[in-house]
C-alpha cells in the first residue's frame, strides 16, 4: 500500500516511537509534581520547548505553549489576539481559522477575508487593503494545505506591520514546520505547528508567540503553559514532536531535495490529457494537487485505494451541489470542469520515487477506466 | 415495596380463539428486547408485569419494552402486600407533590376489608395530609394514583401511563422484505409493517466506489434502528456498480433511474425467495420523485411475478413521512449528506413517465441475467 496523504496524517516515526516509549512507562509523572521525578520531567519539557522553538525562531526572542492540536493553536491566536475592530483572514485558510475567524465576527468584530491567486497563494495587495488602523489581527497561512502555495510570510507580515504596527500577525504553519526552510522574523506574532504531519502523534500542537505579546488564557486551570492552556502536559506526546522534529530537522534540506524529487516524479508520470495540475510550481513539494478532467475525486479516491494507493481529494464534495465545493478551489478559481475531480497527493519524508512512479501509474489506470465507464 | 413495571397490550385483546398464539410471540418478543438485563416477566389477567430487576436499569427497560410492537403502554410503580400502610408508602412513592389528583383503586381481591371507593379515600386523605400542593379533582386530574388489589394479597400502585408502540407482536404477520436506500422515506415503510406483525428483513443497493463508506454505515444505522422495533433485522447488501455501469454504456441515460428500479426488483424478489420473505416494501411516495410515478411503478412492478410489493407510503405526503421518521428516531440518520446509488450517473432529464415498450427496447440491449448473477454473487449479509 503507497501511502501520499501525509498532509492529513503521517506514519509515527518508528525509532520515536522507541526512544519516547520511555515516557509512557518510566516516566509517567505528572510534570507539575513537586518530588523529584516530577520536577525533572517538568525541565525536560523545558528543554523540549526550547529545542522545538530553536528549529525555526530565535528562542530568546519567541516562546511555545504546547497545546492539543493545530487546531487549538489557532483557535487561541484568533480568540486571544482578535477581540476588537477587524480581523483580517484570507479565503485560503484552513477551516481551523477561516471558521474561528467567522466565529469572531459574530461576536463582534468584524470579519474580512482577502481573495487568493489562481495557485492558491494569498492575494498580497488585496490583504494588505483590507489592514488598517482598527485591525487587531491579520490571519494567513504559511503553506496552504490544498494547494501547497508558499506564502513568504515574513515579507508580508513585514508589510502588514508597515501598514499598521499594532496590527498581531498570525500565521497558521502546520504544513510548513518540519517541511520547508525558514526562519520566524519579529514581524509574526504567533505562529501554528502540529505534530503530527511531521511523523509525531495526533493530539499534541503549540502556539509559538513572541514573548512581547500578551495574551489572555484560552483554557483555565491548574496554570500549566505559564497559564496560557491549563491542562497536565502531554508529555509523551510532547517528547514525541520533539524528536520527530529533531530527525525532520537534521535533513530538511537533503529531504526538501529528494521530496522535490519526488513530487516531480509523480507529476511527470501522470498522463497529461488527463490531469491538470492545480498546485504552483515552486509550491511547496510536500503537496501535489491536480484535478482530473471529468471524473469525480471521490471515485477515483475509492478505485485507487482499492488499487493500493491511498491519496485525498482536495473537497469534501459528495454530491452535485456548488456549495459542497471546497471554499479554496472556488477562491483559486478552478472551473466546474475540473473542480469535482480535485485530487491531494502528500509525501513525506520517507516517500520514495518508485512510490511516485507507480502511484502514477495507479492513477493513469484509474482515471482512465472511470472515464471509459462513465463518459 | 419492590419496583415493577406493568404492562397492557394493545390489539391483541381483540383476538378470539387463537389469542394464545399471539400472546406467545408478544412474551417471546418483549424477552428478545431485554436480552442481557436481569429481569422477569409475568402474565398476569390481562397484562404483564416485569419484576425482579434491578432500580437503576428501569429507564432501559421501559425505553426497549416501549418499542415492542403489541405494547399499548406501561406504568412504573411498586408491588406491595395488600396492607394500607403498605399501601400508603407506595402511593406516596409515586405521586407527585403538587397538583389536581385522583386515587382510582380496582379491588379484584374481594376478601379485602375495605371496598374501592373507601381504599381511595383513605389513602387520598393521608396523602393530602402530607403534600399542601395537592388538591382532589376527580373530573380532570393532573395525574391518577391508581391502586390494583390483586387475589394474592398483593397491591399494585402507579402513576403515569407511557404511550407506547401499539401494533402486533413482530412476527406474527409473516415476513417481508424492505428495500432500504438511506433516505427517509424507507425506514418509515419498514416501521409502518413492521408495527402490523410482519418480521422485516433489509436489502441495500449500494454503489461502491461510486458512493462511500459513509453512505453505507449510515444505512446500517438505520438497520439498528428499525432493529429495536424488529426485535433484531437482517441487512443483506448487494453492489449495483456493474449494472448502473451498463446501463450507462449501453442505454439512453434518462432511463437509467427506470431500469435500474427494474434490476433492483428482480434481485429483491430473488432474495426474497431465498430468504423465505412473502412481500417486498419500498418507501415509494406516489409522486415525490420523477420515478416515483404510476408510470414508474407499473415499470418496477411489472418484473416482480412472485411476490406482493408493498408501497405503505404511497398516499402520504413527504411532511408526513418527515413526521413519522422523526418519531422513530431516524430523522437525523436519514439527513445526513451522503450519496445514494440512485444519484449516480443521475441524467439532467430522467424519463417521468416511461412506456413499458420503451423501457423493453432499452433494457434489451443489456444481458439482464448476466447482470443478475454478478450482481447477486457480491451479497453481504449481517444480523443487528
Amino acid at each position: 500500500m503507497i501511502y501520499f496523504d501525509n498532509a492529513a496524517t503521517t506514519k509515527p516515526d518508528d525509532g520515536c516511537l522507541a526512544e519516547a516509549a520511555q515516557y509512557l512507562t518510566d516516566k509517567f509523572y505528572n510534570p507539575s509534581a513537586l518530588y523529584a521525578e516530577g520536577y525533572n520531567l517538568h525541565l525536560e519539557l523545558a528543554e523540549a520547548r526550547k529545542e522545538l522553538l530553536s528549529h525555526i525562531a530565535d528562542p530568546d526572542e519567541f516562546e511555545l505553549i504546547f497545546t492539543s492540536c493545530g487546531t487549538e493553536a489557532d483557535n487561541q491566536a484568533v480568540f486571544c489576539g482578535g477581540r476588537r475592530g477587524n480581523i483580517v483572514s484570507t479565503m485560503g485558510e484552513h477551516a481551523a481559522v477561516y471558521e474561528s475567524v467567522q466565529e469572531a465576527g459574530r461576536r463582534g468584530a468584524e470579519a474580512r477575508f482577502a481573495s487568493l491567486m489562481p495557485d492558491g497563494s494569498v492575494d498580497v495587495s488585496d490583504l494588505l487593503s483590507k489592514v488598517d488602523g482598527k485591525t487587531s489581527l491579520v490571519s494567513f497561512i504559511h503553506v496552504n494545505n490544498e494547494t501547497g502555495a508558499v506564502n513568504d510570510v515574513n515579507a508580508i507580515a513585514a508589510k502588514i506591520k508597515a501598514k499598521n504596527p499594532r496590527t498581531l500577525v498570525h500565521c497558521d504553519g502546520v504544513q510548513a514546520f518540519g517541511k520547508i526552510p525558514f526562519t520566524l522574523s519579529q514581524n509574526i506574532d504567533m505562529y501554528s505547528v502540529s505534530a503530527h504531519k511531521i511523523g509525531a502523534l495526533k493530539g499534541t500542537g503549540a502556539l509559538i508567540k513572541r514573548k512581547k505579546i500578551v495574551l489572555s488564557p484560552y483554557i483555565y486551570g491548574g496554570g500549566q503553559e505559564r497559564g496560557l492552556r491549563s491542562g497536565t502536559e502531554n508529555v509523551f506526546g510532547i517528547q514525541m514532536f520533539r524528536l520527530a522534529a529533531r530527525k525532520s530537522y537534521l535533513s530538511l534540506k537533503e529531504n526538501y531535495q529528494k521530496i522535490s524529487a519526488v513530487n516531480a516524479a509523480l507529476w511527470n508520470g501522470l498522463d497529461k490529457e488527463l490531469f491538470t495540475r492545480i498546485s504552483p510550481e515552486g509550491g511547496s513539494p510536500y503537496i501535489l494537487t491536480v484535478a482530473a478532467r471529468g471524473v469525480r475525486g471521490e471515485t477515483i479516491l475509492h478505485m485507487c485505494d482499492d488499487a493500493g494507493l491511498i491519496i485525498g481529494t482536495g473537497s469534501a464534495c459528495s454530491s452535485n451541489s456548488a456549495k459542497r465545493h471546497s471554499r479554496v478551489m472556488t477562491s483559486c478559481g478552478v472551473g466546474d470542469d475540473l473542480i469535482d475531480g480535485v485530487l491531494r497527493i502528500s509525501f513525506s519524508k520517507e516517500s520514495s520515487i518508485e512510490q511516485a512512479e507507480e502511484g502514477a501509474r495507479i492513477l493513469n489506470e484509474v482515471v482512465r477506466k472511470d472515464r471509459e465507464l462513465t463518459e | 415495596m419492590e419496583h415493577v413495571i406493568i404492562i397492557r397490550y394493545a390489539e391483541i385483546h381483540l383476538k378470539g380463539k387463537n389469542r394464545g398464539y399471539f400472546e406467545r410471540a408478544f412474551a417471546a418478543n418483549m424477552e428478545k428486547s431485554l436480552k442481557g438485563i436481569r429481569h422477569e416477566i409475568r402474565r398476569q389477567s390481562g397484562r404483564y408485569l416485569v419484576e425482579n430487576f434491578d432500580d437503576g436499569e428501569v429507564n432501559k427497560i421501559v425505553k426497549k419494552l416501549s418499542k415492542v410492537f403489541g405494547v399499548h403502554s406501561l406504568s412504573v410503580g411498586y408491588k406491595v402486600d395488600s396492607d394500607m400502610d403498605e399501601i400508603y408508602r407506595a402511593a406516596e412513592a409515586v405521586c407527585d407533590e403538587t397538583g389536581k389528583f385522583k386515587v382510582e383503586t380496582h379491588r379484584a381481591d374481594k376478601a379485602f376489608y375495605l371496598k374501592s371507593p373507601e381504599i381511595s379515600a383513605q389513602i387520598g386523605g393521608r396523602l393530602l395530609d402530607k403534600h399542601k400542593g395537592l388538591s382532589v379533582d376527580v373530573h380532570e386530574p393532573d395525574f391518577v394514583i391508581n391502586i390494583d388489589v390483586r387475589e394474592n394479597g398483593k397491591t399494585l400502585v402507579f402513576n403515569k401511563f407511557i404511550k407506547c408502540a401499539d401494533g402486533m407482536p413482530v412476527g406474527t404477520a409473516g415476513r417481508g422484505l424492505l428495500l432500504l436506500s438511506g433516505g427517509i422515506d424507507s425506514p418509515v415503510a419498514g416501521h409502518m409493517i413492521a408495527k402490523r406483525g410482519m418480521k422485516i428483513d433489509c436489502l441495500h443497493f449500494h454503489s461502491y466506489p461510486y458512493t462511500n463508506m459513509q453512505a453505507r454505515q449510515k444505512v446500517i444505522d438505520l438497520a439498528k434502528i428499525l432493529s429495536e422495533y424488529n426485535c433484531g433485522i437482517r441487512l443483506s447488501i448487494i453492489s449495483v456498480k456493474e449494472i448502473q455501469e451498463e446501463i450507462h454504456k449501453n442505454c439512453n441515460g434518462a432511463y437509467m433511474v427506470t431500469l435500474l428500479r427494474r434490476f433492483m426488483m428482480r434481485l429483491a424478489e430473488r432474495l426474497a425467495k431465498k430468504d423465505g420473505d412473502q412481500c417486498i416494501i419500498t418507501g415509494e411516495s406516489l409522486g415525490q420523485v420523477a420515478s416515483q410515478t404510476i408510470e414508474g411503478m407499473t415499470s418496477s412492478n411489472s418484473v416482480v411475478e412472485s411476490v406482493p410489493v408493498l408501497r405503505p407510503l404511497c398516499g402520504f405526503d413527504k411532511n408526513e413521512i418527515i413526521e413519522r421518521s422523526r418519531n422513530i428516531g431516524a430523522y437525523d440518520i436519514s439527513i445526513r449528506p451522503y450519496e445514494d446509488c440512485c444519484t449516480v450517473f443521475l441524467p439532467d432529464y430522467p424519463i417521468i413517465k416511461p412506456k413499458l415498450n420503451d423501457v423493453l427496447a432499452e433494457e434489451a440491449k443489456l444481458d439482464v441475467n448476466k447482470l443478475l448473477d454478478d450482481a447477486f454473487a457480491t451479497l453481504e449479509v449481517t444480523e443487528y
